[in-house]
């Protein structure tokens, strides 16, 4: 007899998302739903009538985490619809812009997902906020890669969190040559840890994969052999950077995409008969709570030829490298080997890059309607945005965001674990489900403090 | 160094009316030229995780943010909070590990001054662009403010600002004349 249970929220990751799992009676995943309970904002919508100039920098303040990826996927599908082709030198300030995010967003992700693992050999779970040695030093060597990464954005991209040297036909300024050699030694020093961060992190994942069991509250659950496996297919456009449509061979195909609804998709109303209060943050929703996934999923279903399908690090490295292991842990261990890439690719720009050179091309059309799309390979997968532009302004824009891929896909990858490791699962996709606001609201009792009111 | 002695981080969300005060007051900061040690970042909704858990005590001594925040004044007023004065989950890291918050973690070692204003409306989950005009007039003040608490003389950094713009106007005349 199937019994249900409820993790809301999931925690450590960006947005608000949560787990509804039917599981047997030996707590074994039988169907998951993991669905998003952001409510859709219709960016879309408000994207109408502006120029495409302004919708770029909104798509970038969709998310908190992702700003970078869409400003480069909003400016390129306004650059595609309008038959724009920017100077060599802007594309390549704009790879090194990508790449310094990706090296950010995976060091972070570490930081999330460490604590899930153990130190090899150990006992332990790591905490990466311990001031204990060995840890201690991971956890430096990860802020640095932050670091760098983010100093090397900030240079190529204006700022570090919304870029503002990108624009429609290429970047506003070049890069000083002094700049260059900024990011040189940035790039280099940054190489070495991440080679060494990309070792360690694949020694954990695999003392993982060796082990039989995960200690989750308290509790021994056991690992099973296919953790995280599934059988959907995998989409990318670019093993670094992304594709367009102005592309000779594009990465990506806009009539083999379709959309479905969520409850055609996701299950209907169940009431939870599961609970656990120990589970770690909070405990499990409590019995007789009810669940209606289908109605409270707050994303549409992308489905690629009929399907869905993963993005992510694994599906670029399926895709354009013969990587091959499934479950968890090979999605893990594929995030990892990106690291090193993202340097090499960093320096060969800035060997190719000439601060002398253009960065906006000579004319920008202000586009017929026609229909443009880019793909970007942000850090957690491909994030697809298409759009029409005529004279200047938006006809019609749409944004497919790399978790909404990934929801259905993962909900799949659940199926045959114990549901106790069922965020485990979910965090190695790197979810961002998109931002909430996050005003300051002061309680009653605290209104004391309205009497440092600044005059 | 990413981040300099001095960091201001205008937090918010341009996309949800009043939640873009922050970030408007970091442009209008963004025109001032500030001394070195300063930087000042639109965070938009970054904070967290792109800044507060990035930042070295041991150079940084100094963080202001400025939000909007609900203290039962009327919309476009101001006040200046402290981070014990924050209710537990503002400004939490949606990547740490314990849900602990990066502010906690830095108030011992490094100065953190919240400026808060009041806001007429937020639209969230809705979009919608720009900021009322109570708390669009609460901006000048706010930038005043900031300029007080890092010790830059308004008059001068005004007196700054119309230099450039004199001579950006006179480099273009000169072109024109020549």
């Amino acid at each position: 007899m199937s019994k249900v249970v409820e993790i809301s929220p999931t925690t450590r990751h960006e947005g608000h998302s949560k787990l509804v799992l039917k599981v047997n009676d030996e707590g074994i995943i039988e169907r998951g739903d993991w669905l998003s309970i952001t409510p859709v904002r219709g960016v879309e919508k408000l994207a109408i009538g502006k120029t495409m100039d302004q919708v770029p920098k909104i798509a970038s303040r969709v998310c908190g985490i992702c700003p970078i990826a869409h400003t480069l996927a909003g400016l390129e599908s306004m650059e595609g619809s309008i038959g724009c082709e920017i100077p060599e030198d802007a594309k390549l300030l704009r790879i090194i812009l990508q790449c310094a995010n990706r090296l950010h967003s995976h060091a972070l992700h570490n930081i999330l997902t460490l604590p899930d693992y153990y130190i090899p050999g150990t006992e332990t779970k790591i905490n990466p906020f311990t001031p204990e040695e060995p840890v201690r030093s991971v956890a430096k060597r990860i802020q640095r890669l932050r670091e760098i990464g983010q100093t090397i954005g900030e240079i190529a991209g204006g700022e570090a969190i919304h870029p503002s040297n990108p624009r429609v036909g290429g970047m506003y300024k070049a890069c000083s040559e002094r700049a260059v050699y900024k990011m040189y030694d940035l790039a280099k020093e940054g190489l070495t840890l991440a080679h060494q961060q990309m070792e360690f992190m694949i020694a954990v994942i695999r003392n993982m994969q060796k082990r039989d069991w995960t200690d989750v509250g308290g509790k021994q659950i056991p690992i099973p052999k296919n953790f995280g496996y599934h059988d959907m297919g995998y989409m990318a456009a670019d093993p670094m950077y992304g594709s367009s449509n102005l592309d000779e061979h594009p990465g990506w195909n806009p009539d083999r995409w379709t959309d479905v609804r969520p409850w055609d998709w996701y299950m209907g109303e169940v009431e939870v008969s599961l609970a656990d209060p120990g589970y770690p943050i909070g405990g499990t929703s409590p019995v007789g709570t009810k669940a209606n996934p289908q109605m409270e999923a707050c994303t549409g279903v992308p489905l690629y030829d009929g399907a869905p399908v993963e993005v992510g690090p694994r599906a670029r490295l399926v895709t354009f490298k013969n990587f091959n292991e499934k479950g968890t842990f090979g999605q893990q261990v594929a995030r990892q080997l990106e690291y090193p890439d993202c340097l090499y690719t960093i320096l060969n720009c800035l060997d190719e890059y000439n601060p002398c050179g253009k960065v906006l091309a000579d004319c920008i059309p202000q586009g017929d309607g026609s229909m443009g799309w880019a793909a970007n390979e942000a850090p957690r997968g491909c994030d697809v945005h298409l759009a029409r532009v005529k004279d200047g302004r938006v006809l019609w824009y749409e944004m497919l965001v790399p978790t909404t891929w990934n929801f259905p896909t993962c909900s799949r990858a659940l199926t045959g674990s114990p549901w106790q490791i069922a965020e485990i699962i979910v965090r190695g996709y790197d979810p961002c489900v998109s931002c909430a606001t996050h005003m300051i609201v002061v309680d009653d009792d605290k209104r004391i403090v309205a009497q440092k009111l600044i005059q | 160094m990413l981040y300099p002695e001095i960091v201001i981080a205008g937090c918010g969300n341009p996309l949800f009316a009043d939640d873009g005060f922050g970030p408007a007051v970091v442009e209008e900061l963004l025109k001032f030229k500030l001394p070195d040690n300063v930087k000042v970042i639109d965070a938009g909704l970054g904070g967290p995780h792109f800044i507060f858990t990035l930042l070295d005590p041991e150079v940084t001594k100094r963080l202001i943010i400025i939000d909007i925040a609900d203290f039962g004044a009327e919309p476009g007023e101001l006040a200046s909070f402290q981070v014990e004065d924050l209710p537990a989950g503002s400004y939490r890291d949606a990547h740490s590990w314990d849900l602990t918050e990066p502010l906690q973690r830095l108030k011992d070692l490094v100065d953190i001054t919240i400026i808060g204003c009041q806001p007429k409306h937020v639209t969230a989950p809705e979009f919608e662009l720009g900021l009322t005009e109570d708390v669009s007039n609460a901006i000048p003040k706010t930038v005043r403010y900031v300029l007080e608490l890092i010790g830059v003389d308004y008059g001068m950094a005004i007196e700054n600002l119309r230099k450039e713009e004199r001579q950006r106007y006179s480099r273009g005349e000169a072109c024109g004349e020549s």
